[in-house]
């Protein structure tokens, strides 16, 4: 693909360009990329970081050597026995759990927040609404788990502190363990980060759709066309690069979603995801190299992504 | 309109970096009020300063916050104002504080944690011999579990003990209930409420992360009855591997109470998901959801924090758990990066009479401090105090003794066994895990 | 004309009862909170919060602001810090006066420190990043895509990861315990994202604005300060609300770099509760002061979310 050139009009000198990156690159080259590198190499190494991961190899069993700590990490979980165990397992993996997430979540927090700047957007009391969507964004995950300890709570048959089993026993049902049961237990979970991070969505939406000309809506509406054709084929493909940009960012903040399975369950009860179990094989078990081998592998997932990104960067671009 | 706030921000950001600057100044001030202050008190609890002067800096991390913070505060407060040692507290329950600051090479001068961590951090710790630790105050069996590879590295400073059964004397007499002095009794009791239509157990154990350490407990105490003590610290040596029979049957004990619902607010499901908190107060609420909970000697605390009306002997109180060989316990142990003689004074004072009295005074869980024994000015903790000294062994929670995880493992093996795993399994697993970890 | 305005009405209602039943859903589990901190703690364990206009139990008031006072004092006892007051019995640290307020272990002194983390830590990395953004989005220089794309990719690092390898560099260089090292910390790390979100945006302003700009002899310089960030208002609003959020909630980062001997307003509130989780009560409440800055942040940059920004800027 041919990358598109600039304009030749703004001349500029050679140095310039170099000149304004050059705060960025120094920052984010310590505190990003020299933590990667020492990362990297810990994932080659044994719990301790004193010798090469060749040296964990337990006889018998399959060993990739060096690379010993990734082994851990990708197959550790799955049991591999036969084709329906190892789908099974997968799905309790924390691999499979990320995967659920990513796919309910992202989708959830863009298609509302979208659906949120829209709609707000008309109404006058687009402050309190956008207010009020974004307001649990300001609440620590500390303030976080403790609200939601107020809705999931599992009672007794006598007291219920949590509302939903309230609601439930108030309709004569019994009170559920939400956080407990394998499979609800995690889109419990994901319904609170959703809570928590369409608020983002709605605000970056909200911004791009405010740049749309109000002239071009207006021509289209007295074209004869309805709200809905005005939405979807006028303004989605002008916010289009945006929408790309939050989903790709709420892909990226996903995969690194820790607190809040941390807070609310520690993993337990099958809700462990890739970031949690990084946490745990780092400060539970003390295993350095293979916490950092999930590091590694956590950031390799996401390399597809940002390239499926650029790429539509650079088809933008060669339409300026 | 544009330059007005580029102006205001530029001006924020100057303000900060000025104040900020400021902050560490008006610091340095305070501390030499301090000094002055200090010099005037005299030292008439004979508090031996061992070099330190006044002004020397401690940086403490511990897991203790709240009202448990402002226990610690007292009881330094006599060393504070004797020596002039400012104490510098931080607290965290996060694990991965306490580990970047310690590999990153600037570990805190003290840190009260827990056992694993003397075997963790072997090689950076001073031994407490060096720091001028006073060794008559301690019982033999403290000193073992605080000594790695021969170097007496950990200073025990708080126990709770586990092994006790909590209930309420009221609803026992009224329903005609005696404590029960053998396991069989016990077991005789629990059948004897469930056919009078109570729940003899509440067996919460949720604890966000940390969920499943009221059930592992349990069993810990359910072997230090049926095998003893020493069977115990076969586990946590190695010698005796986790899915040994002795340990499925104690598993098998548990699991008929805490899986059902006749036996347990909630059945499976409860256990699993009520908080260890919560299920402590379900004991006291009126009308009671259950009659007994197995539990450390905070409870106590718990009690009182909801149902400020409740008076301890009354209204609640606890037993020994019947037959138990030794006692099981949760304890804090000072360990240090340092040895400066600000912290050799605190080595030394916790470890002399007049720290352990204190310790007991200020009433923060019990001291293995036996200078402090008979300091307690709580009557529950009295009692406790006594179970503890009369106590022939002590053994630490196994979770916390064997280091590499091992500990939340187990906790994730009990809470899938309640949850409805095939045991066998969880213990095969287990097992493997205590090798890995000990090896 | 009726048939207009009947139509444009039965149009709003669905409009506003979607829009309402979102806010409900979204608003329920902040009230509970919100209820749950005026109340006292005999009721919280006990009740649900949602049956706050009335209580069973005797000898206890259906709200208290107790919990509010507990926690700007930094109340650390077993009872509430009035009633410890009017018995005489206050902690060591409490003098039961207006002094109070100020006590380091409050929410008073944390408040300050959380202000000076939080506000240089948002200014420096927008400002980067906007240079860094149009660097890319206007300048032409080899390998812009290639470099571009490692940066956004860093994105990825996870936090823990970054925490030892600086810590024992900051070590080394004296920077331990320091506001500077919070500040350069999260500026690094809040880079990537900054530099995408601006970048994206300076990268979709119209050419044409620049080329007049250019034609008219403006300088990069000169372009820079005048056009491409006078236009990107709102993002740089998106970004200062999510940075400033970020680093105002941070916990991890601040007791790393900076220490709990300087607390930010996280590290009181994490330590409101004993190990036990005894005293979260006092939690609900200093939650709801931590919130409220960042709330007033987001109103105050609301304006900066204007319609039609580029209306009439374009040519024709």
């Amino acid at each position: 693909m041919a990358k598109p050139k600039v304009s030749a009009v703004m001349k500029q000198g050679k140095l310039t360009p170099w000149l304004y990156l050059l705060p960025a690159l120094i920052v984010m080259g310590f505190f990003i990329v020299y933590p990667m590198i020492n990362t990297v190499s810990l994932s080659l190494k044994n719990k301790d970081g004193t010798a090469s991961a060749a040296t964990t190899c337990k006889e018998g069993e399959p060993c990739w050597g060096i690379f010993e700590n990734y082994r851990y990490a990708l197959t550790e979980e799955l049991n591999t026995t036969t084709f329906e165990t190892t789908w099974q397992s997968f799905w309790e993996s924390s691999y499979g759990n990320t995967l659920k997430w990513i796919v309910f979540m992202v989708s959830g927090t863009v298609i509302l927040g979208l659906l949120i700047a829209v709609l707000s957007d008309r109404v006058r009391y687009e402050s309190l609404a956008k207010a009020i969507i974004f307001m649990p964004m300001a609440i620590s995950f500390v303030g976080a788990g403790v609200i939601w300890k107020f809705i999931y709570d599992f009672g007794t048959s006598q007291v219920q502190i949590g509302l939903l089993n309230a609601i439930i026993t108030g309709l004569g049902g019994k009170p559920i363990s939400f956080l407990s049961t394998t499979t609800l237990n995690t889109f419990m979970l994901i319904f609170v980060g959703i809570w928590m991070w369409t608020g983002f969505c709605m605000t970056i939406l909200s911004s791009a759709l405010k740049a749309v000309p109000e002239e071009l809506q207006e021509a289209a509406r007295i074209d004869g066309a309805n709200e809905f054709q005005i939405f979807f084929k006028i303004m989605m493909p002008i916010i289009m690069p945006t929408v790309v940009v939050v989903i790709t960012t709420m892909v990226i903040n996903v995969l690194k979603l820790f607190d809040i399975v941390y807070v609310m369950t520690g993993g337990n009860y099958n809700t462990e995801v890739i970031a949690t179990r990084m946490y745990t094989e780092m400060y539970k078990n003390f295993q350095t190299g293979r916490g950092t081998a999930i590091a590694v592998v956590l950031i390799l997932a996401i390399i597809p992504f940002i390239f499926m990104n650029i790429r539509r960067f650079m088809a933008q671009e060669a339409m300026r | 309109m544009r330059k007005n706030i580029l102006l205001l921000i530029s001006l924020l950001l100057v303000i900060s970096v000025g104040l900020s600057a400021c902050g560490g100044e008006t610091e340095e001030v305070t501390e030499e009020v301090s000094e002055e202050v200090t010099e005037e008190v005299t030292n008439e609890l004979g508090i031996d300063c061992m070099g330190a002067e006044a002004g020397d800096e401690v940086s403490i991390l511990s897991q203790w916050s709240g009202t448990e913070e402002e226990n610690l505060n007292a009881i330094l407060a006599p060393l504070a104002d004797a020596c002039g040692i400012v104490f510098n507290l931080e607290s965290t329950r996060d694990q991965a504080l306490l580990d970047t600051r310690v590999q990153a090479g600037t570990p805190p001068d003290i840190t009260f944690w827990n056992v694993t961590q003397l075997s963790q951090y072997e090689d950076l710790l001073v031994a407490m011999t060096d720091l001028g630790v006073n060794t008559d105050n301690y019982a033999d069996y403290w000193k073992d579990i605080g000594t790695v590879n021969g170097k007496w590295l950990g200073l025990p400073v708080k126990a709770d003990p586990k092994t006790l059964i909590w209930y309420s004397p009221a609803n026992f007499e009224a329903a005609g209930y005696m404590v029960p002095t053998t396991w069989a009794e016990l077991d005789a009791l629990v059948e004897q409420m469930v056919a009078d239509g109570y729940v003899p157990w509440s067996l919460g154990m949720e604890s966000e992360d940390a969920t499943g350490w009221t059930g592992t407990d349990f069993i810990q105490d359910i072997l230090l009855v049926t095998q003893g003590p020493d069977y115990v610290s076969g586990i946590i040596d190695g010698s005796i591997p986790y899915n040994d029979p002795g340990v499925k049957e104690a598993y098998e004990i548990y699991g008929k109470w805490a899986m059902s619902e006749t036996y347990t607010v909630g059945g499976a499901a409860g256990t699993v998901s009520i908080g260890f908190n919560d299920a402590i107060l379900k004991v006291f609420s009126d009308p009671p959801e259950a009659m007994m909970v197995k539990q450390s000697g905070f409870a106590g605390g718990t009690i009182t924090g909801t149902y400020a009306d409740l008076v301890y002997g009354t209204d609640f109180d606890f037993f020994g758990v019947p037959e138990a060989q030794g006692l099981q316990g949760g304890s804090d142990w000072m360990m240090s990066f340092s040895d400066s003689a600000a912290v050799k004074a605190l080595v030394a004072y916790l470890s002399s009479d007049v720290g352990g009295e204190k310790w007991a005074e200020v009433g923060f869980d019990l001291t293995p401090n036996m200078a402090g024994a008979d300091a307690y000015t709580d009557a529950a903790l009295l009692k406790k105090g006594q179970i503890l000294s009369s106590a022939t062994g002590f053994v630490p929670d196994i979770g916390d003794s064997i280091p590499s995880g091992f500990g939340s493992a187990e906790f994730t093996g009990i809470t899938d066994y309640v949850n409805g795993g095939d045991l066998d399994a969880i213990l095969d697993s287990l097992a493997e895990k205590q090798a890995e970890a000990l090896e | 004309m009726k048939q207009n305005k009947i139509n444009r009405i039965l149009n709003k209602i669905p409009l506003h009862a979607i829009t309402i039943f979102i806010m409900i859903i979204w608003i329920v589990p902040t009230l509970g909170l919100l209820i749950t901190s005026f109340r006292p703690v005999s009721l919280i364990n006990t009740t649900g919060w949602w049956t706050f206009l009335s209580t069973d139990q005797e000898d206890t008031t259906l709200f208290t602001i107790e919990n509010y006072v507990d926690a700007l004092v930094g109340y650390r006892g077993t009872r509430t810090y009035l009633q410890d007051c009017e018995s005489g019995d206050q902690p060591v640290s409490l003098n039961c006066d207006l002094s109070d307020l100020l006590n380091p272990r409050g929410m008073g002194r944390a408040f300050v420190n959380s202000l000076l983390v939080t506000i240089p830590s948002t200014i420096i990395p927008i400002l980067f990043a906007a240079f860094a953004g149009y660097a890319f989005a206007w300048l032409d220089f080899k390998g812009r895509y290639f470099l571009f794309a490692i940066l956004v990719g860093l994105q990825v690092v996870p936090l823990q990861m970054t925490l030892v390898p600086i810590l024992r560099v900051y070590a080394k260089l004296g920077m331990n315990g320091t506001f500077w090292g919070v500040w350069l910390f999260h500026t690094g790390f809040g880079m990537p994202y900054a530099i995408y979100l601006l970048r994206n945006y300076l990268g979709s302003l119209p050419k044409d604005l620049f080329e007049s700009a250019y034609l008219d002899g403006a300088s990069h310089w000169s372009a820079f300060w005048k056009l491409a960030i006078p236009l990107s208002t709102p993002a740089i609003a998106s970004l200062a609300i999510f940075q400033f959020l970020w680093v105002w909630n941070d916990l991890l980062v601040a007791l790393v770099f900076l220490g709990g001997t300087k607390p930010v307003m996280t590290y009181q509130i994490s330590n409101m509760v004993s190990s036990l989780g005894a005293g979260w009560h006092i939690l609900t409440a200093a939650a709801f002061l931590s919130m409220l800055l960042p709330m007033i942040i987001f109103f105050a940059l609301q304006r900066f979310f204007v319609r039609g920004m580029l209306a009439g800027a374009v040519k024709g």
